[in-house]
């Protein structure tokens, strides 16, 4: 396999004991998002951890909950529009995120990372981005869709696609008219509407049919259901755009974060160190292999 | 004569009717006439036998079913440049199986289905044309049911240990 892979410099340096262990982070706010989804805002107990900690979107860490076990969770913001907190938006549907669901401002939660690799957003300057997410997939993309804002002059046209099943679902419905007030054409639609929804309803793929692509300049960043994801990349590819211009964000059962334990290999990959994010064309073998 | 200009005007700028040819142009034009419809106005309801294609110029139009105890549920909008009401170009449907309402003021191009069967019978190179196309949206459609089908945002049908 010869496909470059996404090299995050913060992750870069490989095995290292010191992100076996667990730093202490006290959560400092809780902002319930849709049923049984939160963001949880996060700050280091010791400064020191706090002022050197760094990571780049797309990345992610592992959360310890004490008497239920780690579970890797991506970053859901950047530190600079955080104002230097870490803020994680968590779906309750686990054994340990669902201890997560009962915890309370004030308590504190072990904190690993970070790992793996993030969204290319220095690669893709200069190039039009299409970010096609879907439900929980929109937490691990805000951080680029910050990133990108503040830089937003070294991009071209920014175009968002984002679905979820119901209007109530939606995550972060309050900051869409900053967003599209920063140039990014936001496209929202959900799987299926009442009749107070005057937004779209349909499926995220099918929105490739309402817009032309220039496909050599640009790129795809997708994350959500893989089902959904499968899709987002079938109709990226029927447009030709080339399949080492579309990212992906996978989701794996993650266990030590550095590729040592094997938990989340995925044919010659781990995902928690050679992804999550990958470029497309070093999963085409294995994406579209049934049950792979 | 404007109005018959503002249609023909609209009517090139819709991709399905890209690459017709003049006669077939104006054939399907003068089955077409516009229709600017306020947000609420209904375009036909279950059960209707009225028999028009429609295609959306601008605006939003949704597809809905209404199911006993939940009410109308609304499973696709047609945005600009999608078509609707596709069943009456198929032999046979004449019935619509869902109901169809401007939900933001939307301009549409209602064309006369028995016209376009009947043409596409007379005119096979035509006829070719217009069910290649049904055929794209009919497919898109299908792509769209199977992924709402999927319910891909539900929750993992087995417990999750992470």
């Amino acid at each position: 396999m010869t496909t470059t892979l996404i090299d995050t410099a913060a992750h870069s340096a490989g095995h290292n004991d010191k992100l076996l262990l667990p730093h202490w982070a006290e959560i400092v706010k809780i902002i319930p998002e849709a049923e049984g989804v939160s963001t949880f805002h996060f700050r280091f107990t010791d400064p020191t951890v706090q002022n050197r900690y760094r990571f780049e979107p797309g990345q992610f860490n592992m959360l310890y909950v004490p008497g239920y076990g780690e579970a890797a969770i991506s970053m859901s913001s950047d530190l600079e529009t955080a104002g230097g907190l870490l803020v994680h938006t968590i779906r309750h549907i686990g054994n340990v995120t669902r201890a997560t669901s009962r915890l309370k401002v004030g308590d504190v939660v072990g904190i690993r990372g970070p790992f793996g690799t993030s969204w290319p957003l220095e690669a893709i300057e200069g190039m039009d981005v299409v970010i096609a997410c879907g439900g929980i997939g929109l937490p691990p993309l805000r951080g680029a869709i910050y990133r990108i804002i503040r830089n937003r002059a070294r991009y071209g046209k920014i175009t968002l696609l984002y679905g979820a099943r119901m209007p109530k679902d939606l995550m972060f419905p309050a900051e869409y008219e900053a967003w599209q007030k920063a140039d990014i054409d936001m496209q929202v639609t959900v799987d299926r509407g009442d009749d107070t929804w005057t937004g779209r309803v349909g499926v995220v793929p099918m929105w490739f049919y309402h817009f032309r692509v220039d496909p050599h300049k640009t790129a795809v960043l997708t994350c959500g259901p893989e089902i959904m994801m499968r899709f987002v990349i079938y109709e990226a590819l029927a447009r030709r755009i080339p399949s080492d211009q579309i990212y992906v964000s996978l989701e794996r059962n993650m266990k030590c974060g550095q590729g040592a334990c094997g938990h989340c290999q995925q044919g010659p990959y781990f995902i928690c160190k050679d992804g999550p994010v990958f470029p497309f064309k070093a999963l085409e073998n294995i994406f579209n292999v049934e049950e792979y | 004569m404007t109005d018959s200009l503002d249609l023909k005007i609209a009517l090139q700028m819709i991709p399905w009717f890209n690459s017709l040819t003049p006669e077939h142009f104006n054939k399907t034009a003068e089955l077409t006439h516009l229709r600017h419809a306020k947000a609420g106005d209904i375009f036909f309801r279950e059960g209707d036998k009225q028999d028009y294609v429609y295609i959306v110029l601008d605006g939003r139009v949704s597809l809905e079913i209404f199911v006993p105890h939940h009410g109308k549920v609304r499973f696709y909008t047609a945005e600009p440049f999608d078509v609707f009401g596709w069943s009456s170009v198929t032999p046979g449907m004449r019935q619509r199986t869902a109901g169809a309402m401007a939900v933001l003021d939307s301009t549409v191009a209602c064309i006369d289905a028995e016209g376009l069967r009947n043409f596409a019978e007379i005119d096979h190179d035509f006829g070719y044309l217009l069910m290649r196309r049904l055929a794209n949206v009919v497919a898109s459609r299908l792509m769209v049911t199977r992924l709402q089908l999927i319910d891909m945002f539900a929750g993992p049908s087995e417990p999750i240990n992470d």
